[in-house]
């Protein structure tokens, strides 16, 4: 008898099992934190970038590049799949000093007569850095444009954002690096405020929902994006095993926040393939 | 007044006519310093190999490094990790049956790592062991044929015998590891003489001048350099110069076109996935005190891409360098890290590898400093017959 009931417990699992696992690995992402910058288009051609993606199953991204010639690359062979992101850097190392850089801003407007872009960033700005003639300019043209910024800051900065445009549209790079606590509360603050959890580990362990994080997911279920920060080439070959790792612990959460937080919201916000 | 003193800050006249001097350094700098040391460590014993420390077992792992019918290629753990060139084979890229994708490192001091190979996929130094002897790009040898050999050969079943106080049984399986054993209690002895700059560590923390003085000038200001602004030490920790992790010193990891060498990431999940680690059966530590850092161990997305920071004992004569020998000379090694670009850096928090924009001058202390590291190591003599 205990045997009988121990299989009505275990067959259902042993049965779906399988079929859940399948359909979590067939889960489509939408990778909210992609670059394909200057040293990367000579070892993984665009082509190359968009098998990446479509063998990982991530249906349409987040992309930025610095000098940005390597996301219009991208447009070119993937216009559906990619949602181009002005980057403010012309290399990567720019990251540092950019903000008092005076050639960056003209570097940006050109940019922006010549193409259409849905987001200016990843840009990285800390503390009392955000009200710098730089950055209040991008925050400037972002809300003429009516583009994203996608910050790469402190929470100090995210404030500085919000105080120079309250409408501005902030997709928070790595939630800040912040405890969860502190991510719900400026998430409470500002309702166009989302976050993506690039290059995080601690909202997850051994693919399950780490206490905290949890909780900031399912009371703010519309506000997450995944993404894999591909900051060197070689990480591009990091994508497909971070969808993976992704899809592992978002199978912890109810299906309808983990779908949300995989592409849902991303397409929400950024547009979604045709249907 | 947090300089310390003078016990060392005066140029001393006798000195200087020899050209030598002893600069300022403060109660912090000497602490730092002191943190070097004292060279040698206690011996190394792994409570997860019960032969750890015999004096048999390093006999019968001292013979078995050397013996090629280990290998089905008839190679020998020697000729990668060669005695006369303090255990490595000086190469870019070890090479096995083919030209293998990352460096030889060397042996010396092995036994005090806490992970091993660059990419820390074991957790002891016999599962390290194990790897080269069962790739089939490098010994490729198999269980039964090694346990064959332990079995049959009489000096080596009698080494056997008296490391283990046991005959070599019939489990073909338990006989590898128990060779992988042997061959880590040999590697645990091999530990590097003192150095000039152990000298000099140990006189500065005793106050004692006149020893001081006897190491040069350009290594102190290369020292201060290392402690302090080039922050070097925070990843060269330690009497070993290693805190014994892994990092992403900028350094590319492409192997080939399309396929990179996932370093840290794919070592824990090698890890993991092993029955020799030491949550497996064949780990000897029935506490199991040893095993929480593998019990507890998880990748994370910084791992990708990153290699175990190597002691710098004997480092200038153990180039090539870095995880993939892809810097020639210790000079390369300091340019690097004084021009190493942004682009490659990941910018999460304050990070630890940054361009030091060294001078001309400060690169040659830092290199004078690291040479202070070596030591002239004595010939090994050819091991004794195991069973006389």
């Amino acid at each position: 008898m205990k045997n009988i009931a121990l299989w009505v417990v275990l067959l259902p699992a042993l049965l779906l099992g399988p079929a859940a696992a399948r359909a979590d690995q067939e889960m489509p992402i939408f990778d909210a934190h992609l670059h394909y910058s200057h040293d990367a288009w000579e070892v993984v051609p665009p082509q190359g970038f968009i098998e990446i993606l479509r063998k990982a199953n991530i249906r349409r991204a987040l992309v930025s590049s610095s000098n940005n010639e390597g996301t219009r690359m991208l447009q070119d062979v993937a216009p559906l799949m990619i949602v181009p992101e002005l980057r403010p850097y012309r290399s990567r190392g720019e990251l540092a000093t950019w903000a008092r850089d005076p050639t960056v801003i003209p570097f940006v407007e050109g940019l922006l007569s010549r193409r259409k872009y849905v987001a200016i960033g990843e840009f990285h700005i800390y503390g009392a850095d955000a009200d710098l003639p730089n950055m209040r300019r991008i925050v400037e043209l972002a809300r003429q444009h009516g583009l994203f910024l996608h910050s790469h800051s402190d929470s100090a900065a995210v404030d500085r954002h919000f105080e120079q445009d309250p409408n501005a549209r902030v997709l928070w790079a790595h939630s800040g690096f912040e405890r969860p606590e502190n991510v719900r509360a400026m998430l409470r603050k500002y309702p166009t405020l989302w976050c993506d959890l690039a290059f995080l580990t601690a909202h997850a362990s051994n693919g399950r929902v780490t206490p905290g994080w949890r909780e900031a997911f399912l009371e703010f279920p519309d506000r997450f994006l995944v993404g894999t920060d591909t900051f060197t080439p070689e990480r591009l070959h990091y994508i497909a095993e971070h969808a993976r790792w992704s899809r592992q612990w978002l199978s912890d959460l109810p299906r309808d926040v983990a779908e949300k937080i995989a592409f849902r919201n991303g397409e929400r916000l950024f547009g979604g393939p045709p249907q | 007044m947090k300089r310390l003193l003078l016990i060392l800050s005066l140029v001393v006249v006798s000195g200087l006519a020899r050209g030598e001097a002893a600069l300022d350094w403060t109660a912090d700098e000497v602490r730092a310093v002191g943190s070097h040391g004292p060279w040698p460590p206690a011996p190394v014993r792994d409570p997860s190999n019960r032969i750890s420390g015999s004096p048999a077992a390093a006999a019968l792992g001292r013979h078995l490094f050397e013996e090629p019918r280990l290998s089905s290629r008839q190679v020998t753990c020697g000729d990668c990790h060669v005695a006369g060139r303090d255990w490595r084979d000086g190469r870019a890229r070890g090479l096995g049956k083919v030209e293998l994708d990352r460096r030889t490192p060397s042996l010396w001091n092995v036994g005090y790592q806490r992970w091993f190979g660059w990419d820390g996929a074991a957790d002891s130094l016999w599962m390290q062991s194990l790897r080269p002897l069962l790739d089939v790009r490098e010994m490729a040898g198999s269980a039964p044929a090694i346990a064959r050999l332990l079995r049959e050969d009489t000096a080596l079943a009698c080494g056997y015998e008296r490391a283990f106080g046991e005959r070599p049984g019939a489990d073909d399986e338990k006989l590898l590891v128990d060779g992988a054993k042997a061959l880590a209690a040999f590697q645990q002895t091999l530990v590097t003489p003192r150095t000039p700059f152990d000298d000099f560590r140990d006189a500065l923390v005793a106050g004692d001048r006149a020893a001081a003085l006897r190491y040069p000038v350009t290594a102190q200001r290369g020292l201060k350099l290392f402690v302090g602004r080039g922050n070097c030490a925070t990843c060269h920790f330690g009497p070993l110069f290693t805190n014994g992790e892994f990092g992403d010193t900028g350094i590319p990891f492409f192997v080939r076109p399309g396929e990179v060498d996932s370093g840290r990431y794919g070592g824990i999940a090698r890890l993991k996935a092993s029955p020799y680690n030491r949550l497996g059966r064949y780990s000897d530590d029935v506490s199991g005190v040893t095993s929480t850092r593998t019990r507890h161990v998880e990748a994370q997305h910084r791992n990708f891409g990153e290699f175990r920071v190597p002691g710098l004992r004997q480092i200038g004569r153990t180039g090539p360098y870095m995880h993939d020998g892809s810097l020639a000379t210790l000079e390369d090694v300091v340019k690097h890290y004084s021009t190493v670009s942004l682009d490659r850096l990941h910018s999460d928090g304050v990070p630890l590898v940054r361009p030091l924009g060294l001078t001309t001058e400060e690169s040659a202390d830092l290199l004078a400093f690291l040479r202070t590291l070596d030591a002239d190591t004595p010939e090994l003599p050819p091991p004794p017959p195991l069973c006389p």
